[in-house]
């Protein structure tokens, strides 16, 4: 999975967003690193949506536009999921590494 | 009120195809004004008047566009077939370069004796070597990047196959540059530029459409091509310069015409047998190889204005040419015609 694909995924966990609430998400929970332009976004969205990780929730009318929100499909929590145990492992063996494991967590490394 | 700001950045969404379009265009427009406007009437009215998408906001539209018109796994078939087509005349002109590498190398080991075993080199051989103000170890550096670039290609490392090969192409231009403006190279001098960007920029461009959907290229057939091809077009190459008998070989162009032509020659029984295996997609690759091919053949007759026989030779070159692609074009136009739906995209409520 893609770090662009993880953000959009996790901007979506706590509830259904619409686009530009997405790039807004995401840049707030990559503390500003990831700044999606819209093509970028729609281009995970698509892709999201065709491998069934998300789909459309409702649409709301926001000043004479039609906004779509997203959720996350069940298919797209457990792939979260499983993209944030990995990584989080991989956080902890990278923490070991560097001597940053706070003492008596050291086994968790593994 | 969003008007002329939404004007704009639709116009830039015209660069995807019809059926991306229909199903998130409204979409990509309500968050892109949400990312402008600020809901105040004053600051919005100038900002509809005077924004419009950045270059970011392009380039990432542009590169959305790229991977969905030459598309990969999960396109509708006509992009899927488009993009096949695109990244087979890709790997093919990157072969031609990579050939043309092992044979500049080849050539050059020859030059400075180091096949003890063959006779000495003809003396056109030895004084081969390109001019200019770069030295000479920076053209086989070249030849060698072209056949690291098709290696890496084959191998699916897209992104540092197409950065060697742009390193490649950037010895030809400063080359091209200094004979512009330095008058080195009699006028007009189209045919070498005319080179640069179909043989040596529009390979290296279209490598975009080499990107995350694109299915692995299969890597034995295309491996074994680069041997093959030194051996059935190199070898003769180097045997008739050894020899001194090069004056009735054709110039690049007319060896590129030559060599598009038999490939569309070999691909028509596949073609006529009528089996729907995909024989459409190599169609549509010859076809585009065919056009890049005609192209560099067209302007490079202008160097020859002072040769009637070079342009009759030349004109002879596109006609066989245009005979031979016309063999596979109807297998290639109907490979883009047979357009499924594409999948259907999930439904509101």
């Amino acid at each position: 999975m893609t770090g662009q694909a993880f953000f959009v995924l996790t901007a979506l966990a706590d509830g259904p967003r619409h686009g530009y609430g997405i790039v807004g998400e995401v840049a707030g929970l990559s503390q500003g690193r990831v700044k999606l332009k819209i093509g970028s976004l729609y281009g995970v969205l698509e892709r999201l949506a065709a491998e069934g990780l998300i789909e459309p929730d409702r649409e709301e009318a926001h000043d004479g536009r039609l906004r779509r929100y997203y959720r996350l499909t069940r298919d797209g929590r457990s792939a979260l999921a499983e993209e944030a145990e990995l990584r989080a492992a991989t956080a902890r063996v990278v923490r070991a590494r560097l001597g940053l494991t706070a003492p008596g967590t050291a086994g968790a490394a593994g | 009120m969003s008007g002329n700001l939404e004007r704009r950045y639709r116009r830039v969404l015209r660069l995807l195809p019809g059926w991306y379009r229909q199903r998130w265009e409204e979409d990509m427009v309500a968050a892109f004004l949400d990312s402008w406007l600020t809901g105040d009437p004053e600051a919005d009215e100038y900002i509809t008047k005077a924004a419009g998408p950045g270059w970011a906001e392009v380039a990432s539209v542009a590169s959305l566009a790229v991977r969905l018109q030459l598309g990969g796994a999960g396109a509708p078939r006509r992009y899927f077939a488009w993009g096949q087509a695109v990244r087979g005349a890709v790997l093919a002109v990157t072969l031609v370069q990579a050939v043309a590498g092992v044979f500049a190398l080849v050539q050059m080991a020859w030059s400075r004796h180091l096949f003890s075993w063959l006779p000495a080199p003809p003396a056109t051989m030895v004084a081969a070597a390109p001019g200019g103000i770069l030295p000479p170890v920076v053209w086989y550096l070249m030849a060698c990047a072209w056949i690291v670039s098709f290696v890496t290609l084959v191998l699916g490392r897209y992104r540092a196959a197409q950065a060697i090969a742009a390193l490649a192409i950037a010895p030809d231009l400063i080359r091209l540059l200094e004979g512009q403006f330095t008058g080195r190279w009699p006028a007009p001098h189209v045919g070498p530029w005319a080179f640069w960007v179909l043989l040596d920029l529009a390979p290296v461009l279209a490598m975009s459409a080499f990107h995350r959907d694109a299915p692995p290229t299969a890597r034995r057939p295309w491996l074994l091509a680069l041997p093959a091809g030194y051996l059935l077009v190199g070898v003769p190459l180097l045997a008739l310069e050894a020899s001194g008998n090069t004056a009735w070989l054709p110039d690049f162009s007319g060896l590129y015409c030559f060599l598009v032509c038999l490939a569309c020659l070999a691909h028509v029984p596949r073609v006529w047998s009528g089996r729907a295996d995909g024989s459409g997609v190599w169609s549509l690759t010859l076809t585009l190889l065919a056009a890049d091919a005609g192209a560099y053949r067209i302007l490079s007759i202008a160097d020859y204005l002072h040769d009637p026989h070079l342009i009759n030779v030349s004109l002879a070159e596109l006609l066989i040419l245009l005979v031979a692609v016309a063999l596979v074009a109807p297998d290639a136009v109907r490979a883009q015609a047979a357009t499924p739906a594409p999948p259907p995209h999930p439904r509101l409520g």
